[in-house]
């Protein structure tokens, strides 16, 4: 097993920046999900990762070794690919055996470690198929195996379940998250979808224009995002921002003015003063109907979503800044009808200017 | 353009069938089988039936059943000649599977490497004497190989070959060689195209997964880009094979109906074109070039038929 | 990959620089000859024209003893022609074949693939006999006959291919609105397919543009030569006069040429969407 490092690594195409200022440590056993938009590079740094990307500058290091210089082979890692890529002429055995040939393995190990993981795949029964024989899930358990067969010190996964059903997406989720904890091996795994960042990682890499915006344990970046940009990021519904202002500063107790009301917060010292622009920061799910401590955003509906077990109020406040609100599944509130929420100060998040987070201890 | 009736057949089912034959879909067929009929089928039809008649010199005709075929193949007058343009033509075509198509899947290998600047320059420029009339191309190397210019044996010695230079379309050894390689030369940028357009159809996933499993570039050449472009070069196999055998510009041009020297580069087209029009001495027949055509008509199918029969089945299309 | 050139590379460029020159070197050494003085042809044969070797003899003796002018115009006319009605009619006949079920549809789809493998030249004995009978021979006519019968089985199966593409949910839409079947196909189908027309002509429009054989059967005098069979026929007669030799070939080579680099992005393209089935 092994931990993996990157230092400083940058990667150009040309005049084009993709990735810049890497670092980051995956310790052994971890599973790290990389997140973030579509091209801000967190796919690349997978690929270089496996090696099948050259850096511009940097360093890998993976069980201690650097490794810029070694054949993806050599590395060994193995990788899981958003298409599968599994070669449409051979059947699942010959897929499962195929990297094998190739480490000079002799055949009743081969055999030995494929019928193991088809085995623990469950595709036993399908080892003499085609590939354009199988569903969609069963192809994407033999990339799995494909990759289970070579034995590696780290898994690579690239969107690995972008291509599946939501029902299926699921299960195989699940799947993946037992196998990390049956097989104790390190994985790194790229997503676009933060559902699953949270659900299967052990540690969250957040990625945006090809910098890291923050790396941190799920529940980590849920309740303290750094900056802005996490803390839209992570959630779902989306966090809620409204422009808002320093009124007055005391100590580590500012009282903001967002929305026409006001709350009073602890920041970091020297991080704001009086005058400065904010952006106020509430999830949906941390509103509030009623509440003594709570400041008050009142508007108007303009829709409702009811979900059943809750729903989300869409609500124009009279400032003009537009917030979702998750009230309870049976509400009485009707579109173009007026809306109370109430904003606890302790499940604020306020962002400078520069969108950093300025709350004391935190970000 | 081989699964024609696989696609065909799943196109079929678009609209339910009425009940009554609908008379547009007679209109919008009949224009295309009325000339497909009368200008191809037709004629190939009444071609096989009028190889199996005789025509004297008042121009009436009997019918001798498979008479000319047999004089075709054993008449001494025939045999040698059909022979000859048979056994030619079998190595016209061999040159062209190794060289046209081995040289086409070399350039396309490389046209596909990814990241590769100028690709469509080269592609483009590459392709370019395959747009020209086979005619011009001919001549074009006529003028270029004839000793009295003199450019080709300059250009040799420029490179140390000078001795090896001789009147290569003029000698019986070398003559058809010189000529397949210069239809070659001409018909790379087919091959070197399909192939490369299935090159390009493989997924880079599938490329970049066998670099992650260990294999060289050699073994990713053979052992996944290879397999996967085999149904292309089936492809490309028997439209060569179909184009040889019905080949005729380049020799006619080059070397005229005669095909020499000595019949050297005499192929079935040629040998087709002396004997329904005639040359020199002999007097042209339309029965004994209908069956020539017959003939040719004959090697052609079975060509076509061990195609899609032996061949075809067992090279699986893959999609991806 | 990446910025550095890697030796590789270079190695792959030098062997694609070199095909490169030698499939056009013998073009361009034809091209460039045609502008020189016979004595500058044989002295330097791979030197450009300068001021003392330029010269167009060669073209004013092709132009004195050769209608070319005539030739390229036929040419023109039997491609041009040609063209437009193997996308029309095998237009029509691919929505026919493509859109309905009906019986016999297979039958005729199997019946037009026969053309395909099958050249039809092999029936040359019994077109021309038809042209003499239909009193078309030296006709422009019996060329543009034979050649759209040669190139509709294969335009009509890339188009099927093309229509099939084109969402159904359009002619369905148009069916609800009470279009006649005749509309839809005129005024649905016929503009969608204009990109597929690039594919049949790759396809279609150079075998006849270069086309040796049936001219030279069918229609071999009375100014009705096209092109190709012009040139073949000034070369046989004038051989031995290399600045009339060289010019021709130019005057041939030339206008493809220019169609070739104006257009082969489509070609090309054109080409390997074609290959791909």
């Amino acid at each position: 097993m092994a931990d993996v490092s990157l230092h400083n690594v940058a990667k150009s195409f040309g005049a084009t920046e993709i990735l810049r200022d890497i670092d980051l440590s995956v310790a052994d056993g971890e599973f790290v999900v990389f997140v973030g938009p579509s091209g801000c590079g967190k796919s690349t740094l997978l690929r270089i990762i496996a090696g099948l990307e050259t850096v511009s500058g940097g360093e890998i290091r993976i069980d201690s070794r650097r490794v810029n210089e070694l054949p993806p082979a050599d590395r060994k890692i193995a990788m899981v690919f958003q298409s599968y890529a599994l070669y449409p002429h051979m059947n699942v055995y010959k897929n499962m055996a195929f990297g094998l040939k190739f480490a000079k393995t002799n055949k009743a190990e081969v055999d030995r470690r494929v019928r193991q993981a088809a085995e623990i795949l469950k595709l036993t029964p399908l080892l003499d198929r085609k590939p354009r024989e199988l569903s969609g899930g069963q192809r994407q358990r033999v990339a799995i195996g494909r990759a289970i067969v070579r034995n590696p010190s780290v898994f690579l996964f690239d969107e690995p379940l972008s291509n599946l059903d939501a029902a299926l997406r699921v299960n195989t989720r699940l799947e993946i998250a037992k196998l990390h904890r049956d097989l104790g091996a390190t994985m790194i795994y790229v997503t676009h979808d933060q559902v699953e960042a949270m659900t299967l990682a052990s540690k969250i890499v957040v990625m945006n224009h090809g910098r890291i915006e923050q790396v941190g344990a799920p529940l980590e970046l849920y309740r303290h995002p750094g900056n802005l940009f996490v803390a839209g990021f992570i959630g779902s519904p989306r966090m809620n921002f409204i422009k808002g202002q320093v009124l007055r500063l005391e100590g580590g107790s500012a009282t903001l003015g967002f929305a026409g009301t006001e709350a009073v917060v602890t920041v970091r010292a020297g991080a704001l003063a009086p005058g400065d622009p904010v952006t106020v920061g509430i999830r949906p799910e941390h509103m509030e109907q009623g509440g003594a401590d709570a400041a008050p955003l009142r508007g108007t509906i303009d829709a409702i979503e009811q979900l059943g077990e809750s729903s989300y109020v869409y609500m124009r406040l009279a400032s003009g800044d537009d917030v979702i609100v998750r009230a309870p599944g049976e509400t009485d509130a009707t579109p173009g009808g007026a809306y109370t929420a109430h904003v606890p100060a302790r499940a604020l998040h306020v962002f400078d200017a520069s969108g950093v987070s300025v709350l004391a201890g935190r970000g | 353009m081989t699964d024609l009736t696989a696609s065909r057949i799943q196109s079929a089912d678009a609209v339910p069938a009425r009940s009554r034959f609908p008379i547009h879909i007679a209109v919008f067929l009949a224009p295309a089988l009325a000339i497909y009929t009368l200008f191809s089928i037709y004629p190939l039809i009444d071609t096989i039936r009028l190889s199996l008649y005789a025509g004297d010199e008042t121009g009436a005709r009997s019918f001798v059943g498979l008479e000319n075929f047999r004089t075709l193949l054993s008449d001494p007058n025939w045999s040698g000649q059909f022979w000859n343009a048979f056994r030619n033509n079998l190595i016209f075509f061999l040159i062209h599977m190794v060289v046209q198509n081995g040289i086409g899947l070399g350039l396309a290998m490389l046209l596909s490497l990814p990241r590769l600047t100028g690709g469509s320059v080269y592609r483009t420029l590459i392709f370019l004497p395959t747009m020209l009339s086979v005619v011009i191309i001919g001549f074009i190397w006529q003028l270029i190989l004839n000793p009295l210019w003199g450019i080709a044996p300059s250009l040799l010695k420029a490179v140390g070959l000078g001795s090896f230079f001789g009147p290569w379309l003029g000698q019986e050894s070398t003559a058809l060689l010189t000529v397949s390689l210069i239809s070659v030369w001409q018909f790379v940028g087919i091959p070197m195209m399909l192939i490369y357009a299935a090159l390009l159809n493989i997924p880079d996933d599938l490329l970049d997964a066998a670099t992650v499993d260990g294999a060289g570039p050699f073994s990713v050449f053979w052992f996944v880009r290879l397999p996967l472009i085999l149904p292309t070069l089936g492809v490309v196999s028997i439209l060569t094979f179909v184009a040889n055998f019905n080949a005729f510009d380049l020799i006619y041009a080059i070397k005229g109906a005669l095909a020499g020297p000595n019949f050297s580069t005499d192929i079935l087209g040629t040998f087709f074109y002396r004997t329904f029009f005639g040359f020199q001495l002999q007097v042209g027949s339309p029965t004994m070039g209908a069956a020539v055509a017959t003939a040719m008509l004959i090697i052609i199918l079975v060509g076509v038929l061990i195609y899609l029969f032996g061949v075809q089945r067992r090279l699986q299309r893959h999609t991806f | 990959m990446g910025p550095t050139i890697r030796p590789g590379r270079i190695a792959v460029h030098v062997a694609l620089i070199l095909y490169t020159i030698l499939a056009l070197g013998p073009i361009l050494l034809i091209l460039v000859n045609a502008f020189k003085t016979r004595r500058a042809i044989f002295a330097d044969p791979l030197g450009l024209p300068n001021g003392q070797t330029f010269t167009t003899i060669g073209f004013d003796r092709v132009f004195a003893n050769a209608d070319f002018g005539l030739y390229f115009f036929n040419s023109l006319t039997v491609t041009l022609v040609s063209l437009v009605l193997i996308v029309l009619i095998g237009a029509m006949a691919a929505w026919a074949l493509t859109e309905y079920k009906f019986t016999g549809n297979t039958l005729i789809a199997l019946y037009l693939a026969v053309g395909i493998m099958v050249p039809i030249r092999l029936g040359s004995v019994s077109i021309l006999r038809m042209m003499v009978e239909l009193n078309l021979v030296n006709t422009l006519t019996a060329l543009i006959l034979v050649y759209v019968a040669q190139g509709l089985p294969l335009a009509i199966l890339i188009l099927g291919e093309f229509i099939q593409q084109i969402p159904k949910d359009l002619r369905d839409a148009a069916r609800c609105d009470g279009v006649s079947e005749y509309r839809i196909f005129a005024s649905i189908i016929l503009p969608l397919i204009s990109p597929a027309i690039a594919t049949v002509a790759v396809f279609t429009m150079v075998p006849v543009w270069n086309d040796l054989w049936f001219p030279l059967i069918l229609a071999p005098g009375d100014g009705k030569q096209t092109i190709t069979l012009g040139v073949q026929q000034f070369i046989g007669q004038y051989v031995t006069d290399w600045n009339a030799v060289l010019a021709s070939l130019t005057l041939a080579i030339a206008p493809v040429l220019v169609l070739y680099l104006l257009f082969s992005r489509y070609l090309v393209r054109g080409l390997t969407a074609g290959a791909v089935k």
